[in-house]
C-alpha cells in the first residue's frame, strides 16, 4: 500500500465519483465541483504562461510589436458581454475567430472529407491494389462501392423507398447496420477501458495488490 | 450597424481563411502569418478567459440567491482561486515566485493535476461502464433483423479484437478487420458524405451572413 | 414465469457488481494473453521507424484524464519506439488540459530511459533527443501556421526556451521537416490535422484514437489518410507488442495487462444482453 499522500488524495477522489454508483451524494458533488474549480485554474495557468504574456503582452514592452495591442483591445470586447448597453461588441471578436475558422473549414472538408473519400470510393487499379489481396481487392473495391452507394441511396428521402430504390436503400440499411454494430462492439471496449485504466491506478498505485 | 459590422467581419476573415487553400504566394503566406499569429491567437485566448469569467458569474449568482446545492459553489470557487494563485505565481512546474514544495512536498500545477484532476476527470468517464453495461442489458433487444444484424456483428467485434478471438479462430480477427475495412468504411463513408455537404453548407450560410443565429438574434 | 420476467429485470446494482468483480480479478490474478498485431498498428509502427535521421516525429497529445486510460499506453509506446531509434521527437497540444499529460508520459518515458542509460549518450535530454512545444490558441493557428514555420508558432516552447535555440530543432523549419505527425487523441484532432496540415501541405498523418471514434476514422484509414492507427486499448497493447518484440524495449505494458480484464468484461457483457433478450423474448411469448 502507498503512503504518498498525493496518491491518497487521489484514491479519496477516485472513490467519491464511484460513490455515485450508489446514489448522488455530497462526496460526489464535492468531487464534482473541485474538478471543475480545479481544471479551470490550470486552464488560467496555461492561458497566461503559454499564450496571453508571452505572444500578447511582453511582445509589446520587449520587441516593440505595438499592433499587438490591436488585437489585445479586439480581446478585450469579449468582456463587454458584460454590460447590457455595450454587449453587442462581442460579436466583433466572435466575427474574426469564427470567420476565419469557419473559411478555413470549408476546403479542407471538401478536400479531406469529400473529394478523397470520392477517391478512395471508385473503381481504379489503386484501389483494387490498396488491399494487397490480389483478385480480392477488386471484389472487395467493388462491394466497398456499392455498400456506399447503397448507403447514400437510404439517406434519399424526395422520393419513397419503392422500386430499385427500394431494394438499394434496404441493402444500404444492411451496411449501416453492420457499421453501427461495429462502433458498439468497440465502444463496449472503450468505456470498459477507462474502468480498468482506474482500477490499476486503485489496486496497483494505491493498494499495491497488483503483481 | 450592430448586426452589419461582425456580418462583413465574418464574410472577410472567411475568405482570408479560404485563401492560403489557393495562393503561396509570400505575400499573402506573410498576411496569414500575421492574421493568425499576431491577432487570432490573441483574441481566442480571451475567449476562454470569457468562459471562465462566466463561470465564476453563474457560480456567484446561485451562492447569492442560496439556490439548490450552493455551498458546493464555494468549493469551485476557492479550488479555482487556490489552484490559479499556485499556477499563475508558482509557475508550471514550480520556478515561480511563490514557492511550491517544503521539503520533499511538492505542490505544484503539475503535482496538482496529475493528482486532483487526472483521478476526478477519468473516474467520471470510468463510470460509464457501468451504465452502458446496464443500459445495453436493458435496451439491446433484437427485435427485427436489422437490430439483430446489429447485436451479431457488435458480438462478433467484441470477440474478434481481444486475445480470445484469436484462440477461437485465426480468422475471427481477421474478419473482424474486414468488417470494419469494408462494410464499416462504406456505411460510414456514406453517412460522411452526407455530414460533410450539410458543414460545407452551413460554413458558406455563416460566410454569407444568411445563418445569423451565432449573432445571438433572428434574422 | 417469474424466472424469466426476472431475466429482463435485474437491478442495475447487480449489474455493476458483476462488471467490476469480473474486471478486478484477472488483475488481482493476471494471466498473460499476447495480442495479434494487425495491418493498422503494423502500418503506424513502420511509418514511424522509416522516419529519416533528419526529420522529426511530431506527436500531437489531445487526450485528457477522460481517455486516458487508452491513449496514454499509445503515447508512451510511441515515446519508446522513437527514444529507441532516436528519433527526434516535438511534442505539442492543441488544447491546454492534455499539456499536463504530455509532461507526464514524456518525463515517464525519459526517465525509463535514463534509469537504464550508461553515458550521455545513451541518456534521454530535453532539447537535445525532445521537445515540448505547448499549446497555442485556438487550434487553427498550429494547424495552419506549423507549414509555414513551427517558430512562428512555439517561438518559446513549453519551459520558456527559445525553440530556434534547441538542438532538437535545428534544421526543423516546418512540415517539410516532419517525418510523420502522430495524433493521440480522445475526440477529432486527427481529423483537423488531415483536413487542414495534411490536405495543405502534404504531411503524413498517423492516429491513436478511442475505441468510440474508430469505426468513424477507419475511411480515412482506407484512403491513405492516416498512415496507421492505433484504436483504444487493443492497438495500444500491439503497439506495446511491436515496441518489445522488435525493438527490445522493457517497460510496463499498461494496455496488454488489461486484456484478461478487457476479455472478461466483454464476456460479460454480452451474457447480460443475451440473458436480457431471452426475457423480452420469453415475455412476448406470453
Amino acid at each position: 500500500m502507498s503512503f504518498d499522500f498525493w496518491i491518497w488524495v487521489s484514491a479519496f477522489l477516485t472513490l467519491c465519483v464511484f460513490s455515485f454508483l450508489y446514489k448522488d451524494n455530497p462526496f460526489y458533488k464535492f468531487a464534482e465541483h473541485l474538478f471543475v474549480g480545479a481544471s479551470n485554474g490550470y486552464l488560467v495557468t496555461i492561458i497566461w504562461h503559454g499564450s496571453l504574456w508571452p505572444q500578447g503582452i511582453r511582445p509589446i514592452f520587449t520587441e516593440g510589436n505595438w499592433w499587438l495591442i490591436i488585437a489585445l483591445i479586439i480581446g478585450m470586447l469579449y468582456f463587454t458581454r458584460f454590460f447590457p448597453r455595450t454587449s453587442w461588441l462581442v460579436r466583433i471578436p466572435i466575427a474574426i475567430v469564427m470567420g476565419y475558422g469557419t473559411g478555413a473549414a470549408i476546403p479542407a472538408t471538401i478536400q479531406a472529407d469529400i473529394m478523397r473519400q470520392i477517391q478512395g470510393t471508385v473503381l481504379t487499379p489503386q484501389n483494387f491494389a490498396r488491399w494487397n489481396a490480389g483478385s480480392s481487392g477488386v471484389i472487395w473495391t467493388i462491394l466497398l462501392f456499392i455498400g456506399v452507394a447503397c448507403t447514400l441511396s437510404y439517406f434519399y428521402f424526395s422520393r419513397e423507398h419503392k422500386g430499385v430504390l427500394g431494394v438499394t436503400s434496404r441493402i444500404g440499411v444492411v451496411f449501416i447496420m453492420i457499421g453501427f454494430g461495429a462502433a458498439f462492439g468497440y465502444t463496449v471496449m472503450a468505456r470498459i477501458s477507462l474502468l480498468i485504466g482506474r482500477l490499476q491506478f486503485l489496486l496497483g498505485d494505491w493498494l499495491g495488490v497488483l503483481q | 450597424m450592430k448586426k452589419r459590422i461582425p456580418l462583413l467581419l465574418v464574410l472577410i476573415f472567411g475568405i482570408a481563411g479560404i485563401i492560403p487553400y489557393y495562393s503561396q504566394y509570400p505575400l499573402v503566406q506573410n498576411v496569414q502569418s500575421f492574421i493568425r499569429n499576431d491577432m487570432i491567437r490573441i483574441i481566442a485566448a480571451f475567449a476562454l478567459v470569457l468562459g471562465l469569467g462566466s463561470l465564476l458569474k453563474v457560480h456567484f449568482d446561485k451562492i447569492r440567491r442560496h439556490r439548490e446545492n450552493w455551498e458546493y459553489s464555494w468549493v469551485l470557487i476557492l479550488s479555482f482561486v487556490v489552484t490559479a494563485i499556485i499556477g499563475l505565481f508558482g509557475g508550471r512546474t514550480g520556478g515561480g515566485m511563490l514557492p511550491t514544495s517544503i521539503g520533499s512536498f511538492v505542490f505544484n500545477i503539475q503535482v496538482i493535476y496529475e493528482n486532483v484532476n487526472v483521478p476526478l476527470g477519468s473516474t467520471m468517464f470510468a463510470l460509464l461502464a457501468f451504465f452502458m453495461a446496464s443500459a445495453a442489458y436493458r435496451a439491446f433487444r433484437a427485435r427485427s433483423l436489422d437490430s439483430t444484424l446489429l447485436l451479431v456483428t457488435a458480438f462478433i467485434v467484441m470477440l474478434g479484437v481481444l486475445p480470445l478471438g484469436n484462440r477461437i479462430s485465426h480468422h475471427l480477427p481477421s474478419f473482424v478487420q474486414w468488417i470494419m475495412d469494408i462494410p464499416n468504411v462504406a456505411s460510414k463513408r456514406g453517412i460522411g458524405f452526407g455530414i460533410a455537404l450539410g458543414s460545407v453548407a452551413t460554413a458558406l450560410k455563416i460566410l454569407l451572413g444568411i445563418e445569423q443565429k451565432w449573432l445571438g438574434g433572428t434574422r | 414465469m417469474k424466472a424469466f420476467e426476472y431475466l429482463s429485470k435485474i437491478d442495475r446494482r447487480i449489474i455493476y457488481l458483476v462488471i467490476g468483480v469480473v474486471v478486478i480479478l484477472p488483475l488481482i490474478f493476471p494471466t498473460v494473453e499476447r495480442v495479434r498485431v494487425m495491418a493498422p498498428a503494423q502500418s503506424l509502427f513502420n511509418a514511424v521507424d522509416s522516419i529519416p535521421e533528419d526529420m522529426v516525429l511530431m506527436i500531437d497529445f489531445d487526450y485528457d484524464p477522460q481517455t486516458m486510460p487508452e491513449n496514454e499506453p499509445m503515447a508512451v509506446a510511441l515515446l519508446r519506439h522513437a527514444f529507441k531509434r532516436r528519433i527526434k521527437v516535438a511534442a505539442l497540444s492543441l488544447y491546454v488540459q492534455p499539456l499536463a499529460l504530455a509532461l507526464k508520459a514524456l518525463d515517464q518515458v525519459t526517465e525509463e530511459f535514463n534509469a537504464r542509460a550508461q553515458t550521455s549518450a545513451d541518456s534521454i535530454i530535453y532539447g537535445r533527443d525532445y521537445v515540448l512545444l505547448g499549446w497555442q490558441p485556438p487550434p487553427i493557428v498550429p494547424l495552419l501556421e506549423m507549414g509555414i514555420s513551427i517558430s512562428n508558432v512555439y517561438s518559446t516552447d513549453y519551459y520558456g526556451y527559445r525553440t530556434d535555440s534547441l538542438p532538437v530543432m535545428q534544421g526543423i523549419e516546418n512540415f517539410n521537416d516532419v517525418g510523420i505527425l502522430v495524433s493521440i487523441s480522445g475526440g477529432n484532432a486527427p481529423l483537423w490535422w488531415v483536413g487542414y496540415s495534411q490536405v495543405l501541405y502534404g504531411v503524413a498523418v498517423g492516429a491513436g484514437l478511442t475505441a468510440v471514434s474508430a469505426s468513424d476514422f477507419y475511411i480515412y484509414y482506407q484512403t491513405g489518410q492516416f498512415s496507421g492507427l492505433m484504436v483504444g486499448m487493443k492497438g495500444a497493447a500491439e503497439y506495446e507488442e511491436l515496441v518489445e518484440s522488435k525493438l527490445q524495449v522493457p517497460g510496463e505494458r499498461k494496455a496488454s495487462e488489461a486484456m484478461p480484464s478487457l476479455t472478461a468484461a466483454h464476456l460479460a457483457i454480452m451474457v447480460f444482453i443475451i440473458i436480457g433478450n431471452i426475457g423480452y423474448m420469453m415475455r412476448r411469448r406470453i
